[in-house]
């Protein structure tokens, strides 16, 4: 079996394992949607207070769009991959996985994308429908979806490192949960989750851009609502940067992590 | 005699807490990562709403304070709900693994044996961290102080209530543990945001469905404004959910089989 074939059969194993829960499909969906409806109040009151058509460059529709998407983007990588991790070595099932003719950390991120796609798919749309129906249609533009898949793509996998990351640190670390919540929050206060980007005080808008955070979903989400190429260049430049930083720090990590598991026997 | 076994049963409670945070203790650098951990983690929310009223200083009434004290309020009474009842919120993956049955043999109710069967080290920081806000929430009275940990209480046992309600549903659907988490995810969603943004169908869900109004706007409004009409509300509806949740744990567990699973608590 050729390397691409074996890690797309790992991505659609995990793909066809998260559908066969459609309950729990659904349930993310439709907390989507009900955040939705919220920030849809929220941010109406907010406007109408303002009197103001645009805030930060951003229309009351754009920026629930916008929210929309950071939260169906987020939330479909639910179970964290760290919290995998952890499980596995608390039960000792480290050892066959890393037995296994698959390179570990590929592994893993097979899992993750085909984890994701049925998620994303049903919060965008129930979401979307949401959005559609509370603050009605946006303007669309072919390049900004394009770009912006791009640059969500390149997010997920920025995300599964950082994951990836917290979750070897279970190799050192009796319980890593704080730092799953560290990071959870993190993604929250600098991911446009609740308040978008463009929203911040300038001073604080342009330091946010900087990190890793800004570039797992916002930068996607922003780039859909409202396109232009020099954001998508900065944004993807900065994502680089923390793709290359997260992805040397991940080698690392699990290079010393397997001495770490070899020296307790496995 | 009701007052009797209520009294025993609250010991019993103490107790059983008591024993496991001291199992937690053990590892003391895991137990203080976890308390620690979590105050951070609900650092980084106010964070968001500093930088929110920072932009928006008043909405339809709520100021930042108002946030402060309702975080106050929601971190404290979920503090305490999962220090003394979190194994609730494992009910619906008891169920359907059919792992309730050791429960079922004692001569204890079922549905206090599962609550108080895990304590969440973690809420220890929500506790903490609520208690922190509390010089920042513009209590000044000792009315208020008292106001304050009574609505808490009250509050603590609707959310309590409501969980085991969710939960209960897995008697009913089968593999219902995410559908259950992503409710209370939901219910824990609708707390964060200020109070006075709800309106129309959206504030009905939360005095219904979702419960966040008794257990949110409510308790900030009493302690800002102490008022007996408002003590009577959350009094009749935390009595008129744990009749309901009663009913439906009681009606689920007489469906409930077994899984023939062998399982040691220790």
């Amino acid at each position: 079996m050729s390397i691409t074939r074996k890690y797309l059969a790992v991505a659609r194993v995990n793909y066809f394992t998260s559908v066969n829960y459609l309950v729990n499909v659904a349930s993310r969906g439709l907390v989507v949607a009900l955040r939705v409806w919220i920030f849809a109040q929220l941010y109406r009151a907010t406007y109408n207070l303002s009197g103001e058509e645009s805030i930060g460059g951003l229309t009351l529709p754009m920026v629930i769009w916008g929210l929309m998407l950071t939260q169906s983007f987020q939330s479909a990588t639910r179970p964290p991959v760290a919290r995998l991790i952890e499980d596995e070595v608390k039960s000792g099932t480290l050892a066959y996985s890393l037995n296994k003719p698959v390179f570990y950390p590929l592994f893993h991120c097979a899992g993750y994308l085909g984890r994701i796609l049925p998620n994303i798919l049903f919060n965008l749309a129930v979401g979307g429908l949401a959005a559609l129906i509370l603050v009605g249609p946006i303007n669309w533009t072919v390049g900004g979806f394009i770009l912006g898949l791009w640059l969500l793509f390149f997010g997920y996998i920025l995300d599964f490192l950082i994951f990836f990351i917290i979750g070897l640190l279970s190799f050192w670390i009796e319980d890593i949960s704080a730092f799953i919540w560290i990071y959870s929050k993190a993604q929250l206060v600098l991911g446009g989750l609740i308040l978008p980007i463009s929203l911040f005080p300038e001073a604080i808008r342009k330091v946010a851009e900087l990190t890793p955070f800004t570039q797992l979903y916002y930068g996607a989400a922003r780039l859909m609502v409202q396109f232009d190429l020099p954001t998508f260049f900065r944004f993807f430049s900065v994502q680089l940067f923390w793709l290359l930083v997260f992805g040397l720090t991940a080698w690392f990590v699990f290079r010393k992590g397997l001495k770490q598991v070899a020296i307790n026997g496995g | 005699m009701i007052l009797g076994t209520s009294f025993k049963y609250l010991r019993s409670s103490l107790a059983m807490t008591r024993a496991g945070i001291a199992s937690a203790m053990e590892y003391r650098v895991s137990f203080i990562m976890q308390v620690v951990g979590m105050i951070l983690n609900d650092a980084a929310l106010i964070v968001v709403w500093l930088i929110f009223f920072q932009r928006f200083p008043v909405l339809n009434g709520w100021t930042f304070q108002n946030s402060i004290l309702l975080f106050s309020i929601t971190t404290i009474n979920f503090g305490l709900m999962m220090i003394f009842g979190r194994g609730i919120t494992e009910l619906a993956r008891y169920i359907s693994r059919g792992e309730l049955d050791s429960y079922l043999v004692h001569p204890k109710s079922v549905l206090w044996q599962v609550a108080t069967s895990r304590t969440d080290i973690s809420a220890i920081g929500d506790t903490i961290f609520g208690l922190i806000l509390l010089p920042f929430a513009g209590i000044s009275t000792w009315p208020q102080v008292l106001t304050f940990a009574l609505v808490v209480i009250f509050s603590a046992l609707i959310f309590f209530n409501f969980l085991t309600i969710v939960q209960s549903l897995a008697f009913f659907f089968g593999h219902f543990e995410e559908a259950a988490e992503q409710t209370m995810h939901a219910l824990l969603g609708f707390t964060l945001y200020p109070q006075s943004s709800f309106s129309g169908i959206l504030k009905l869900i939360t005095l219904t469905v979702l419960p966040a109004y008794f257990i949110a706007a409510v308790p900030v409004e009493l302690v800002r404004h102490p008022e007996p009409w408002l003590l009577l509300q959350i009094f009749l509806f935390w009595l008129a959910s744990a009749l309901l949740a009663r009913l439906v744990f009681r009606a689920g567990l007489r469906r409930y089989e077994s899984g023939n699973l062998l399982s040691v608590k220790m």
